[in-house]
């Protein structure tokens, strides 16, 4: 079967099977691996990309649920060459590690960010509960989050003085 | 313009010989129609977040696949009068952030706050919860409590099913082979009630509950009119703890003996040791859990 989906911001159409995991479709059909399996069971979060806007496990997708969504993996962030501000933070804050799980935890940043412009601690800590760290890396991750936000706020005032 | 880091063609091999048939209706009647056909030779799949676990590499052996993930008919969250209906294909994230149910249902609101991982909450629905129907189900607690029920239909036919004579056994309950679960309905409280909503697991997300608990209290004139209390992997099933709810009822809040319920609870339940937790551990959390339960309550009613 065929499906149609934008896959940041670029339209294709697939041949499927029920059983192709979206996961599987942006890795091997698209040949983005930027979004990487780890558990394959939604428990990890390392195959975390944004489906119609809301923080989606790839790996638990088939792919005729895709058909017509809106996708934005890791590669789509940065526009036009421009790291987005969480992405700077992750590097700024020296957040990543062995960087498996980093695709996931900015996209989780990101979402975040997008509904709460000023979170807390423990904002942070519940918007990136679906993605683990087998670094154990969180208190930079954490950083890296809140100085998005503190750049996300500068820029806005910046913008707003236009 | 940059170059786009993906590739231009597909690459992959489509077997396409190990499923039949794929159906995806826009329609609760067609749905209904298809699952009257195929009765249990057919696999729904709502989030899938369970399906795809229950699944993991053997989904080429699902043979006929009935994905409801479009029938909009079937996403909604509707206030009444006396009671809410919510349509089974409603996200867990939905329920969270529903603005209607704060207040109303805050139990419910806050178990469907605890499924999972932001990931999974907004994938998996509140019909796909119950009808899994595992012993660990986090929406299902709170929906004893509350007292709902379920609407169970074939192509021309319903039936409504109280929650608590919906679930027979780990992942079992009374669903035929040609229903498909489409509404949830849950009774509003009449008096002012209080609730109280726990999950313990190993972790704060992404656990399957070890213990999972909620208990809904009604009152008239401070004295404790209906009560509503649940366990989850507590027992084969979700149960409602009835014979608890019937010592709470027409007492106030400090005429209850908590020590004495707590010991109650613990011989109410029926628990497993599993790689959650040992039937003893959660005989002991059920115990202070009961306890903790009252005294929050009681707490916040000042």
């Amino acid at each position: 079967m065929q499906i149609t989906l934008r896959v940041n911001g670029e339209e294709r159409t697939l041949d499927v099977t029920p059983y192709t995991r979206l996961l599987d479709l942006i890795r091997e059909d698209l040949g983005l691996t930027g979004v990487k399996e780890g558990c394959g069971k939604g428990e990890c979060g390392a195959c975390t990309v944004i489906m119609n806007g809301e923080l989606t496990a790839s790996c638990l997708v088939p792919a005729p649920q895709a058909d017509g969504a809106e996708i934005l993996t890791i590669e789509g962030l940065a526009a036009d060459g421009k790291l987005d501000p969480i992405q700077e933070s992750f590097i700024e804050a020296g957040a990543v590690q062995c960087g498996f799980c980093i695709p996931g935890m900015v996209l989780a940043g990101k979402r975040l960010l997008d509904e709460n412009p000023n979170p807390n601690e423990e904002d942070v800590r519940y918007g990136l509960s679906g993605n683990i760290c087998r670094c154990t890396g969180y208190a930079k991750i954490i950083d890296a989050v809140m100085m998005a936000a503190d750049k996300l706020k500068v820029e806005g005032s910046v913008n707003n003085g236009e | 313009m940059k170059k786009s880091p993906m590739k231009l063609e597909s690459s992959q091999t489509i077997s396409g010989v190990d499923f039949e048939n794929y159906f995806q209706p826009g329609s609760l009647k067609e749905a209904l129609e298809i699952k009257a056909e195929y009765g249990r030779d057919i696999t729904i799949a709502a989030g899938t977040t369970d399906l795809f676990v229950a699944y993991y590499e053997r989904l080429h052996t699902i043979k006929n696949w009935l994905d409801l993930s479009k029938i909009d008919e079937l996403k909604y969250i509707k206030f009444s009068e006396k009671n809410v209906k919510i349509g089974a294909m409603t996200t867990h994230l939905a329920l969270k952030e529903s603005e209607e149910l704060k207040g109303k249902f805050p139990v419910l609101q806050a178990a469907a706050a605890d499924v999972g991982s932001p990931q999974i909450r907004s994938r998996g629905t509140i019909g796909g919860n119950i009808a899994t129907s595992s012993p660990s189900g986090d929406l299902l607690t709170p929906l004893l409590s509350y007292q709902a029920r379920f609407k169970l239909e074939t192509a021309g036919k319903s039936r409504w099913a109280a929650a608590e004579e919906f679930f027979t056994g780990p992942k079992q309950n009374i669903m035929g082979p040609k229903e498909i679960l489409t509404e949830i309905e849950v009774p509003l409280p009449k008096n002012d009630s209080s609730g109280y909503w726990i999950k313990i697991g190993r972790r704060k997300a992404l656990v399957i509950s070890t213990l999972n608990f909620s208990l809904v209290l009604e009152f008239n004139k401070e004295k404790i009119s209906r009560a509503g209390l649940a366990m989850g992997s507590a027992a084969p099933t979700p149960v409602r703890l009835k014979k608890i709810e019937e010592m709470l009822v027409g007492k106030s809040l400090d005429e209850l003996d908590h020590r004495k319920l707590g010991e109650e609870v613990k011989k109410q339940i029926a628990p497993i040791d599993d790689v959650r937790g040992t039937k003893e551990y959660r005989e002991d959390v059920a115990f202070e859990t009961m306890i903790n339960a009252l005294e929050d309550i009681e707490s916040r009613r000042g």
